[in-house]
């Protein structure tokens, strides 16, 4: 193996979302995917259970009188037992109201990343831009990250959600355009031009806001909405039943915010480069997977003026993937 | 000759910054066109890089050393070459005649001016703005985007020249809900609560406004305000440039919890409701432009069809507290139904005197008569003559699929 080689198998790319965390780091030519959900269970403490579960190599921590499964076994652990799954994030950072939150991430990112030390390789995090009027959790969180993965051996940098985006998808235009991140918890949006960010904003309607004013509105538990909206949920404009009607209406009002609050940003920004032609705009993450999401998205987008022409409205190659990708890219750049 | 399209399209930009000199007024032309030149060139060369991220890098290191960066500490030799080089592509643009039409980017579209109530956050339960209004979004609902055709005043004749199709909010027109009653007391808290719950389900489920402001003077966002919402049915308003009929589409509907009439002869609305509603009007109005004579009654605004008559409606027909509302009394402006179709009001139904519609109803009447005797017509003829106009607009937008069917 070249020196190249090495250092360039060496970065990685890690998107820490408030539903899903996934690392990426390329593969001779290709780029390799891991993912996990971000999210834990507890199950009540026994021997009997937490020898299954050690055989079974499914992950998990015991903590007091309760077993802890995390990562994508604590979907099916939650099903088992008839619970919700938990969050160790809420809204793109830290979830203050559980005390393992940053136990748990460490654990599914050693899922994501592979066992051992991280060896002084390079990884760029994802972090959420700030929230209007709350910037001060964002940094918490950033640093609480950065500390996190610099004790497990790693040179940690964090990168803004969108502005991965970009660097994942936008190298067509040199990395000018937006990029927009529609996750869980926040919905990220980065204008940057030949690759430097102009401005960055997320806003705290996405995902799960979608599924739990919908399961309010019908009176059913969110994690059933979730895997409606996952499975069957499209835009046609026909509901076949009202939870789908209830999932469309919270939809339109995170895409109406998330116009709003690009048209305002455009309005306020100072210094803006002067773009004299159309930008791409890329849309990723889980929330704009629906089918017909990007045409409900453009649609409201040309009913707004905004000042920069917008040459397309595209979705994401993998929009699942795109925050990772972009953050490997900006690990690999920096070698 | 076959030039590179980078070539063709950094020759076009050089032109245009020395034809167009209006969009570079700040600072030299050559140096715009250096700073032009750079980053055309910039954007070349970093497509030669097919790996992302030696293409990231490239990028970010050049931009290190970018001429907007380091301007100042450039050496000086290094101008006047670039100047020369400019010269040069530009000269060879001129001898290839090639037609570069397609490849020019559009012009920018104007920016409106940010106004002076800003978001400050939004949540999934509020959103908050610098003056203090808050919106409640519990009951927030959507219709479809809104979309609306407006008639120009300034043609000769505005509905023979046909409409424009617009999507701007162009005003706002206020309401009360006439819902159900019960005396703002501290012992009433419950039915109170109650009637206002019932009532935000109530206008939620019809679409019925934009904004509720409620007995406590919290306002509730109903339908978003992307959206048209069925406030206004049947109306007609103007301005200096623009008739707009029938303004769901293009006016906001703001509603008080409230009677116009109260029972005891007692105010309409309470302090907290003025306040609320001031706030509110202040937003949109620095959000969307609004002038300040398109925040009207929905009395003023509303028609029937049917029999030519004004106040259809008569919701805050009186007492519209404007002034608190941070606007001029638009009781006196003349209504546009009547001075420009020649819709008529009962004198026995609408309410007459000062605050209230009857003044704009006679200043329009007045109005009527002065044009009437200027086309030496008799006031009778000449209304009717409005009237054709009306139903002329109203085919006009049926026409071209603008006109909602009111019953």
């Amino acid at each position: 193996m070249t020196a190249s080689n090495s250092q360039t198998l060496s970065a990685l790319g890690l998107d820490v979302g408030t539903s899903r965390i996934v690392a990426a780091q390329r593969q001779d030519k290709d780029i390799q995917f891991d993912t996990q959900l971000n999210a834990f269970v507890n199950i009540p403490f026994s021997k009997l259970t937490q020898g299954v579960l050690k055989k079974e190599r499914i992950p998990h921590l015991v903590q007091d009188a309760e077993i802890t499964v995390y990562g994508d076994e604590s979907e099916r652990f939650a099903n088992l037992f008839h619970k919700e799954t938990r969050r160790p994030m809420l809204r793109g950072v830290l979830n203050p109201d559980e005390a393992n939150s940053l136990t748990l991430v460490r654990q599914i990112v050693g899922l994501v990343m592979g066992e051992g030390e991280g060896q002084g390789r390079r990884v760029c995090f994802s972090v959420p831009a700030a929230p209007l009027g709350a910037s001060e959790e964002v940094n918490e969180h950033e640093s609480s990250l950065k500390t996190m993965l610099s004790k497990l051996g790693f040179d940690a940098h964090p990168i803004s959600e969108g502005l991965a985006v970009v660097y994942g998808e936008l190298e067509a235009s040199n990395y000018t355009g937006i990029g927009i991140s529609c996750g869980g918890g926040l919905c990220n949006v980065c204008l940057a031009y030949l690759s430097v960010p102009v401005f960055s904003f997320s806003i705290p309607k996405a995902g799960d806001f979608i599924d739990s004013s919908a399961a309010q509105l019908r009176g059913e538990p969110a994690t059933r909405i979730r895997s409606i909206k996952e499975e069957s949920f499209h835009f046609n404009g026909h509901f076949v039943n009202k939870i789908h009607q209830a999932l469309s209406t919270y939809y339109d009002d995170v895409i109406q915010a998330l116009v709003a609050a690009l048209r305002d940003q455009f309005a306020s920004v100072q210094n803006m480069p002067k773009l004299n032609r159309p930008i791409p705009l890329v849309l990723s993450g889980g929330s704009v997977m629906p089918p017909g999401f990007r045409d409900r998205f453009e649609k409201s987008l040309r009913e707004t003026e905004l000042p920069v022409a917008i040459a397309e409205v595209r979705m994401a190659s993998n929009p699942m993937v795109s925050t990772a990708r972009g953050a490997l890219v900006a690990a690999l750049s920096e070698l | 000759m076959r030039v590179p399209a980078f070539l063709l399209v950094l020759v076009s930009d050089s032109l245009r910054v020395f034809l167009n000199r209006q969009h570079y007024c700040s600072g030299s032309n050559t140096s715009l066109v250096t700073r032009m030149v750079w980053r055309r060139s910039l954007g070349w060369r970093a497509g030669w890089f097919s790996d992302p991220a030696g293409r990231l890098k490239f990028l970010r290191r050049s931009l290190r050393e970018s001429p907007d960066l380091k301007a100042g500490s450039r050496r000086e030799w290094v101008r006047p070459l670039r100047r020369i080089s400019v010269v040069v592509i530009t000269l060879l643009a001129a001898l290839t005649h090639t037609d570069t039409t397609a490849m020019l980017p559009p012009g920018k579209p104007v920016s409106k001016p940010a106004g002076q109530v800003w978001l400050v956050q939004t949540t999934p339960q509020f959103d908050l703005y610098s003056n203090g209004l808050r919106i409640e979004e519990q009951y927030a609902t959507f219709t479809e985007p809104r979309r609306y055709m407006a008639f120009a005043r300034a043609q000769s004749d505005p509905i023979a020249s046909g409409g424009e199709w617009r999507s701007v909010p162009a005003g706002i027109v206020y309401h009360t809900t006439e819902s159900h009653w019960a005396p703002f007391e501290e012992n009433q808290n419950r039915s109170l609560r109650q009637a206002g719950e019932g009532l935000l389900e109530y206008v939620r489920r019809r679409h019925s406004y934009h904004f509720v402001i409620d007995r406590f003077g919290r306002i509730f966002r109903v339908v978003r305000e992307s959206d048209f919402a069925n406030h206004a049915g049947n109306s007609v308003w103007a301005d200096d440039i623009w008739i707009y009929i029938n303004l769901n589409q293009s006016f906001f509907g703001v509603a008080f919890e409230a009677r116009s009439k109260g029972s005891g002869g007692e105010p309409a609305v309470n302090a907290a409701q003025v306040y609320a509603g001031r706030v509110l009007t202040q937003m949109l109005r620095a959000r969307y432009d609004i002038p300040a004579t398109n925040c009207v009654a929905h009395a003023q605004v509303s028609v029937n069809p049917a029999n030519y008559g004004v106040g259809y409606h008569l919701d805050w027909e009186a007492n519209l507290p404007f002034a608190e509302l941070g606007l001029a009394d638009n009781y006196k402006l003349p209504l546009a139904s009547v001075k420009l179709f020649g819709f008529e009001g009962d004198a026995a139904k609408i309410e007459t005197g000062p605050s209230s519609m009857g003044e704009g109803l006679e200043a329009s009447i007045a109005e009527i008569r002065k044009n009437a005797a200027a086309e030496n017509l008799p006031v009778g003829r000449y209304r009717g003559k409005l009237q054709k106009r009306y139903r002329d607009a109203i085919r006009a937008l049926r026409g071209k699929g603008a006109y909602q069917e009111y019953n």
